[in-house]
């Protein structure tokens, strides 16, 4: 059993250490030491999180049900808690310093106990459990009792680490990215494998433990599981349509629907359906899995599409439309008659058994048009396979008209890579460009906004460190309903709060326009936006989807061109 | 195997006793009857409940162990009358406990055992000073004490015992004498506990006439009584906040 505080002390050195290669060597040495039961709960907490991004586990403690079990742990006031954060900024130090001063601080058991055994890492992550675990009439109680019990038996070295995994945000600077190596490392297996293995698997943890057991060999027999969805394959900008038919010669061509994309998961008459950010929406989509019951003749498979909202016209509706849909929880029944959805099928990477994201395009292609019958509601829309420019400027022109996005062209020979934004895939798309980032934080209005959210921190993302890096700030492009929604969607997300000022947890994705991308001292991203405005709030996309520091630089660096 | 009948009211308390600390209990069954040791999540307060089968009307049972959700089992309680008789019985097989009241009967799922925390090791403590005193006596202190204050200290000072509570600006001290408690053995000790706590262990034992309360400096407080005239036990411990120099 490895002892929490040798976590702990590894997390203060990568704190305390700067380059991706030192920290990915303390991480990786980690992970060689910890026993086979211990290395995915390691893998997920040293990234700060405690269960895989795709599992429907959820911890669900915020700040304020911390702020009491610190509370209740340290015989401190809620109050002086909160005076703590706002002092010290940040919720492990504000463990650390309420549970040094030993006023009335509450004794557990352990301390009359001849051996008290030290806090384990697996002891932390039952507990952690039990909070996910409990729900209904008194579940609050029981998570804030289970937290008292870690404070408790913790250090005030450990306590910062255990207040800061609890709301899970660890804030080491150890992302996806160092993770994947130090496990390459650690267990000697290609750090392409394990990303591929991350890709179909989407958890580190399973992957870890694949390579720890049976090295390259299991690593590469880990693969894509009905009901657990993929990560899914991205697509990258295209200048022109002229640059990607030099590229890629042939491209199959299809319209890019204004709307939300979707994986499918059919397991006989079991439904599964994720969005974008791999959150199971199968709940709010009746008519989609009805569709997909009837329509697709497969007794197993895993497809995608994109699930677009139409008028009475058959025009697509509004984005928001569609968010609507996806976010229902309750009297589903009544906007799948006021916001019908229709689903435009477009790859398949899994048919009765057979794995299919190693077969080229052209092939999927075809096996999806054999196990789909075509209707109103569900059909596999139309794939050209050109390279003359004028034939896709043409398709082009009839997308945009229908008010759709524009084009996707992709590579006819090119396998399904998930997760990857390559150069296999390439979007067509007018207009200026717009960026999508994170809101790390924010400012109270001035008048008659001063009850509003008024102003908002945006951040690019860090993929190696898993950090957000800040950009800037916008405080135009809102209407005051929409200043609203978001104050009071944003208030769960409060951190700490000093006068005006806010730091929110990154959450939030917002779609914002800019005139320019400039160099800049003041933002911790060495960028700043010009005449930033809202477009859209993202609801769709999770932080980790915004924009990547690399893609900002890249932006600047074209508009130099 | 177990079966057993008990009045509804006494299966009420004993259940009130357990569920003011966990949500989830592991029963231990036995020819003698039954028992409960139970630590609440926060590893701050623990219960050990001991029911002889004198408290039943009848019993059989072999050594075997169930694992109950308390809030269900008081849903179902609630519906019975105080003088309706409770009938219980295993099925071993399903997993399942049939419980009859008064024309009811219902079919209880059980948890497995192992999923609830294991039963606590209990600390061997010498508690110096030992009180015995009506639990209302008790439950109108601690009340008292919740007007001021989130703490309370609780000990002997020469003869007498003491509860106080000190808030931000108003204290509460009540002092009880040799003869207005049952009984003392006075050793001066001083301890200080959370309300929310107390609180929660007082509404049970504040149904007793007679409270016995073990106490030492900085330790944790026993605070015992009995139910059932007799048959019933029921002990509480209860970690001390430590009070700063």
């Amino acid at each position: 059993m490895t002892d929490f505080k040798e976590f702990a002390d590894v997390c203060k050195k990568i704190e305390h250490t700067a380059g991706s290669l030192d920290m990915t060597d303390i991480v990786s040495e980690m992970l060689h030491s910890v026993s086979s039961e211990e290395l995915p709960v390691v893998v997920h907490f040293v990234m700060g999180d405690v269960f895989p991004a795709w599992s429907t586990e959820q911890l669900g403690v915020g700040p304020s049900l911390l702020y009491t079990a610190l509370s209740r742990s340290s015989g401190l006031s809620q109050k002086e808690i909160e005076n703590l954060v706002r002092n010290t900024g940040d919720i492990g130090e504000t463990a650390i310093a309420a549970l040094k001063k030993e006023t009335r601080n509450q004794a557990t058991f352990s301390s009359f106990m001849d051996d008290t055994p030290s806090l384990s890492i697996m002891e932390v992550f039952e507990r952690f459990n039990n909070i996910s675990r409990t729900t209904g009439k008194g579940s609050q109680t029981t998570k804030i009792k289970n937290l008292q019990y870690l404070f408790n038996s913790a250090t005030p070295e450990e306590a910062r680490y255990l207040a800061r995994l609890a709301i899970e945000d660890l804030r080491i600077g150890v992302g996806e990215g160092i993770v994947r190596d130090a496990i390459s490392k650690a267990f000697e297996v290609p750090v392409g494998d394990i990303e591929r293995s991350f890709m179909l698997t989407n958890d580190l943890g399973l992957v870890a433990i694949a390579a720890k057991e049976g090295g390259l060999e299991a690593v590469s027999k880990l693969g894509m599981e009905l009901n657990r969805p993929i990560k899914m394959m991205l697509a990258q900008v295209t200048p022109s349509i002229e640059t990607a038919i030099n590229d890629l010669g042939v491209v199959a061509v299809e319209w890019k629907f204004d709307g939300a994309r979707v994986q499918i998961h059919k397991d006989g008459d079991n439904i599964n359906i994720f969005s974008r950010r791999l959150e199971n929406v199968t709940g709010s989509l009746p008519d989609i899995v009805e569709a997909v019951k009837e329509n697709v003749k497969a007794d197993s498979a895993i497809i995608e599409g994109e699930a677009v909202a139409v008028d009475e016209h058959g025009n697509p509706r509004a984005f928001q439309d569609i968010l609507k849909r996806f976010r229902r929880k309750y009297d589903v029944e009544t906007t799948v008659r006021e916001i019908p959805l229709i689903l435009n099928l477009f790859d398949i990477l899994y048919l009765n058994g057979e794995v299919l994201i190693d077969t080229p395009l052209t092939d999927r292609r075809t096996v999806l048009v054999d196990c789909v019958e075509n209707t109103s509601r569900i059909k596999v829309d139309i794939q050209v396979l050109t390279d003359d420019p004028e034939k896709v400027n043409e398709i082009y022109s009839e997308a945009l008209a229908a008010g759709h996005e524009g084009v996707m062209l992709k590579n006819p020979n090119a396998s399904y890579s998930p997760g990857k934004r390559g150069k296999n895939w390439l979007k067509k798309k007018p207009l200026m460009e717009t960026l999508d980032l994170v809101v790390i934080g924010a400012e109270w209005g001035y008048g008659r906004r001063a009850n509003l959210i008024g102003s908002y921190a945006l951040a690019c993302f860090d993929p190696d460190a898993g950090t957000f890096l800040p950009i800037g700030k916008v405080a135009t492009g809102f209407s005051d309903e929409q200043l609203a929604e978001l104050t009071e969607l944003l208030s769960d997300q409060i951190v700490v709060e000093s006068g005006r000022e806010i730091e929110l947890k990154p959450e939030v994705v917002f779609e914002v326009a800019f005139e320019e991308i400039q160099k800049s001292t003041n933002y911790k991203s060495g960028y700043a936006l010009r005449f930033p405005r809202l477009v859209n709030v993202r609801e769709d996309k999770s932080p980790e989807e915004a924009e990547t520091l690399e893609r900002i630089e890249s932006i600047y660096l074209a508009q130099r061109t | 195997m177990f079966k057993a009948t008990i009045d509804a009211y006494l299966l009420k308390d004993s259940i009130e006793t357990l569920s003011v600390l966990v949500d989830e209990a592991r029963f231990r069954i036995s020819p003698e009857g039954i028992a409960v040791r139970a630590v609440d999540p926060a590893n701050v307060a623990m219960v050990s409940f001991d029911l002889a089968t004198d408290a039943f009307e009848d019993f059989s049972g072999d050594d075997c162990e169930l694992g109950l959700d308390l809030s269900r089992v008081t849903d179902i309680l609630a519906v019975a009358d105080r003088d309706d008789k409770v009938h219980m019985e295993l099925d071993e097989d399903a997993k399942k406990l049939m419980i009859q009241i008064g024309g009811f009967s219902y079919t209880l799922s059980l948890l497995d055992p192992s999923t609830i925390r294991a039963e606590p090791r209990i600390p061997q403590l010498e508690l110096p000073a030992e009180i015995v005193l009506n639990g209302k006596d008790l439950q109108k202190a601690v009340k008292a004490a919740e007007k001021i204050s989130d703490h309370m200290l609780l000990g002997v000072e020469g003869e007498n015992f003491f509860m106080e509570a000190e808030g931000d600006t108003d204290r509460v001290k009540l002092t009880m004498s040799r003869d207005q408690l049952i009984d003392i053995k006075a050793n001066d000790t001083r301890s200080l506990f959370s309300l929310d706590y107390l609180s929660d262990i007082i509404k049970p034992a504040s149904k007793s006439n007679e409270v016995t309360l073990h106490l030492g400096k900085d330790f944790p407080i026993k605070i015992n009584f009995s139910i059932a005239n007799g048959a019933g036990t029921i002990g509480y411990l209860l970690a001390p906040r430590i009070e700063s120099d």
